[in-house]
């Protein structure tokens, strides 16, 4: 492999770290302030593309736009959902059978919804910039990729300034840290968890929506994502926006690199070993696992710990 | 005491809301497993395809498939069982398996032991069908699959089991043969280098199997530079196909379901990459993947078990039922082959002339469904239980056309390699 075919995949690994980080943030912020493992979250993400291949159907709004518009949409949903479903669950510092059947129940719920009104097509976005790329010499960069990255690091950045700025952030920040002292000095748990949930749904129907330009989906679309949402998040620090972009990171360079970078061995002299494709999942799988053992409060945790100790 | 009385009407509440979710749960578990009254005076055919998950859209057509031949015997009387003395109506039992292995596995049980099913027609893909296959011998009833094709199927001995489709060791021999003849007709250079990235499951170890198998027989012809898997439902290809840019292959030849190949496809493009040759396999000129990749899916190739440009009055009888019966044309070759399972059961069950899963299996193991769907227009199984008949090469063009490229006598339009 040349130099060149380094950075190619260098971008590549960036590119998807967009996309990663684009569908994990949401479920972070839920489980954040909720302790939720928001198993509808694939749910939430099938119904955002949906939202964009009906707007781009219907009205020939660019996905785009029909993610942004998924936003506000999302946000009231995900307060509905917090309103009829979620506000009746038990409250807890760790999640709960009860909240993971409960997800895990709308999610069928939504996909057998979705089932019923979109049958089971395969649905799909055909744009003039679906297959567009920008070629620098033998490196070509999706421009879809490039705009979902693009929109991954802009949510993100508005998802910090709103946890670090505002009222409603700084509500959150304190249900994260403790939600007992968080009461005691007036802050509204239930509106903020209302919010919160709102929050992360919100963004969860944008990145589906902003999926929707790279994939193609059916009502069972967002399982394969689910996962590979909750490695970022471990390896994040479940509750931490920063983390979820370097959760996303590295779960994406690993599964890119890996699969292209000899790995020396020894048998009868040295020898180079590659990755097959086929155990990029287990790379997930291994990598959670991993975490989970040696610092299961992921990555910002293990930060937040040298902080305090240097 | 105020506070105790809330917090034990809370735990009523959780309770309930757990014991709510879990009849949801069920609930929508049972929709797709109907509770079956057998009738006696009927033959009840127990079908277990997915039409929800991965699988849906093929294992729908797969449905459609064996529901018009079920009509078109009803429509008839349905099947003269000599034991009963008389036409017995064909009864459908659906089962959804939701493109689970274990689902379809458990609902293939279920049909056979507690539904009593007459024969059960399922199995499409060749990971669901690997799953299924092992209950028929289990519980002496026939099951044909009309979708999985993979030799791990057909190899163990298995008594009960019956497959519609020719063996995928043969599509990928198909493939290389029509790829030779293309060198042979001076359209593409000999020694080219070839990029093989197929499904991690046995569809795709078969199909490697089978492109290897030919050019280590006729040497000077290809050379494979990459052989590489993946596993299924994957949403990033972007790291596998640096290894075929990398490879500096001349034609790619991937072996996938419709998601992946709408997915890689999509990919494929985006990165920027060219072959003289692209092939998915058995997919191409699926609907799905048109309107995903619009004309990026030009000039694919697919060795396929049929095609609606076959020459035969029964194809175009077949195709115009199904859009009389559907409103659209039947996509691809799945339902063609569904269609030709359940016909060649109602004959097994005809000329065995009992519901009887035994006499049934052994009718199935003799008969031969003339004028079926299929290249060669006959349906017979071999001694493992498959059926062996020959593929068809066809090459999508621009406008939404498909055409028949190979064999030669079946060809409806000229091959186009290198891609333009």
């Amino acid at each position: 492999m040349t130099a060149s075919d380094y950075l190619d995949l260098l971008i590549k690994a960036l590119l998807l770290a967009g996309i990663y980080a684009a569908m994990a943030v949401g479920m972070t912020v839920i489980y954040g302030v909720m302790k939720i493992v928001n198993l509808a979250h694939a749910g939430f993400l099938m119904l955002g593309a949906y939202f964009a291949f009906e707007l781009f159907q219907r009205f020939n709004i660019d996905p785009v736009l029909g993610a942004v518009l998924a936003l506000p949409a999302f946000f009231l949903f995900g307060m509905g959902v917090h309103w009829l479903l979620i506000r009746w669950l038990p409250k807890s510092d760790t999640p709960t059978l009860s909240s993971l059947l409960l997800m895990f129940g709308f999610w069928l719920v939504l996909q057998n919804v979705g089932y019923l009104i979109w049958g089971n097509e395969e649905s799909s976005i055909l744009m003039p910039r679906t297959f567009a790329a920008i070629h620098v010499g033998d490196i070509s960069v999706p421009k879809v990729s490039l705009i979902v990255f693009a929109a991954a690091v802009a949510s993100l950045i508005v998802l910090q300034i709103t946890f670090n700025r505002s009222w409603f952030g700084r509500s959150m920040r304190a249900l994260i840290q403790n939600p007992y002292a968080a009461q005691i000095v007036g802050v509204d748990d239930l509106k903020t968890s209302r919010l919160s949930f709102g929050l992360g749904t919100a963004f969860a129907g944008f990145a589906g929506a902003l999926l929707s330009m790279l994939y193609s989906f059916n009502p069972d679309f967002g399982r394969p994502f689910l996962l590979r949402s909750f490695v970022i998040i471990v390896l994040g620090g479940l509750e931490s926006v920063s983390g979820v972009a370097l959760g996303a990171l590295i779960l994406a360079l690993l599964e890119v690199f890996s699969i292209n970078i000899p790995i020396p061995w020894y048998w009868h002299g040295w020898r180079a070993f590659y990755l097959p494709a086929s155990y990029q999942p287990v790379i997930s799988f291994a990598l959670l696992v991993l975490v989970l053992l040696v610092m299961p409060r992921g990555l910002a945790g293990l930060l937040q710990r040298k902080r305090r100790v240097a | 005491m105020k506070k105790k009385g809330l917090r034990a009407v809370k735990t009523q509440l959780d309770c309930g809301l757990t014991v709510a979710v879990l009849v949801a749960f069920l609930t929508v578990l049972g929709a797709s497993t109907p509770a079956v009254a057998l009738a006696d005076d009927a033959v009840t055919i127990g079908i277990i395809m997915p039409t929800t998950g991965r699988e849906a859209k093929p294992g729908q057509y797969q449905k459609e498939g064996v529901e018009l031949a079920i009509k078109q015997l009803n429509d008839q009387g349905g099947i003269f069982v000599k034991e009963k003395g008389k036409k017995l109506p064909v009864k459908e039992v659906f089962y959804d398996n939701g493109s689970d292995s274990a689902k379809a596995a458990s609902l293939v049980e279920r049909a056979m032991s507690s539904d009593h099913v007459t024969a059960v027609i399922g199995g499409y893909s060749t990971a669901l069908g690997e799953a299924e296959s092992v209950m028929p011998d289990r519980y002496q009833t026939p099951w044909i699959t009309a979708g999985a094709a993979a030799t791990s199927i057909f190899s163990k001995g298995y008594k009960y089991t019956f497959g519609a489709l020719s063996p995928i060791k043969l599509l990928g021999t198909t493939t290389a043969e029509f790829l030779g003849s293309l060198v042979d007709q001076g359209k593409l250079k000999k020694g080219l280098k070839v990029a093989l990235v197929v499904e991690n499951t046995d569809h795709g170890v078969d199909y490697v199997n089978g492109i290897q198998e030919w050019i280590g027989k006729h040497p000077g012809y290809f050379t494979v530079v990459l052989n590489e898997k993946f596993e299924l439902g994957g949403t990033d290809f972007s790291g596998l196909l640096q290894k075929v840019k990398t490879a500096k292959a001349d034609i790619f030849l991937s072996d996938a379901h419709l998601q992946d190949y709408i997915t890689m496809q999509r990919q494929y493009l985006q990165a920027g990459l060219r072959h003289q040759v692209i092939s998915y396999g058995a997919r191409g000129p699926e609907a799905d993947a048109r309107k995903a990749l619009g004309a990026g899916t030009d000039y694919i190739l697919a060795a396929l078990w049929w095609s609606d440009k076959l020459p035969y009055p029964q194809v175009q009888k077949f195709v115009t039922d199904y859009k009389q019966m559907y409103g659209r044309g039947p996509d691809s070759w799945y339902a063609a082959t569904a269609y030709d399972a359940m016909r060649i059961l109602a004959q097994a069950i005809e000329a065995a002339g009992s519901t009887n899963g035994s006499k049934i299996r052994d009718a199935l193991a003799k008969a031969e469904l003339k004028k079926a769907l299929i290249p060669g227009e006959v349906l017979k199984f071999g001694p493992n239980g498959q059926a062996d008949y020959p593929f068809l090469i066809t090459q999508n063009k621009p406008g939404d056309k498909v055409d028949i490229v190979y064999p030669k006598d079946a060809a409806t339009g000229p091959a186009v390699a290198p891609i333009p």
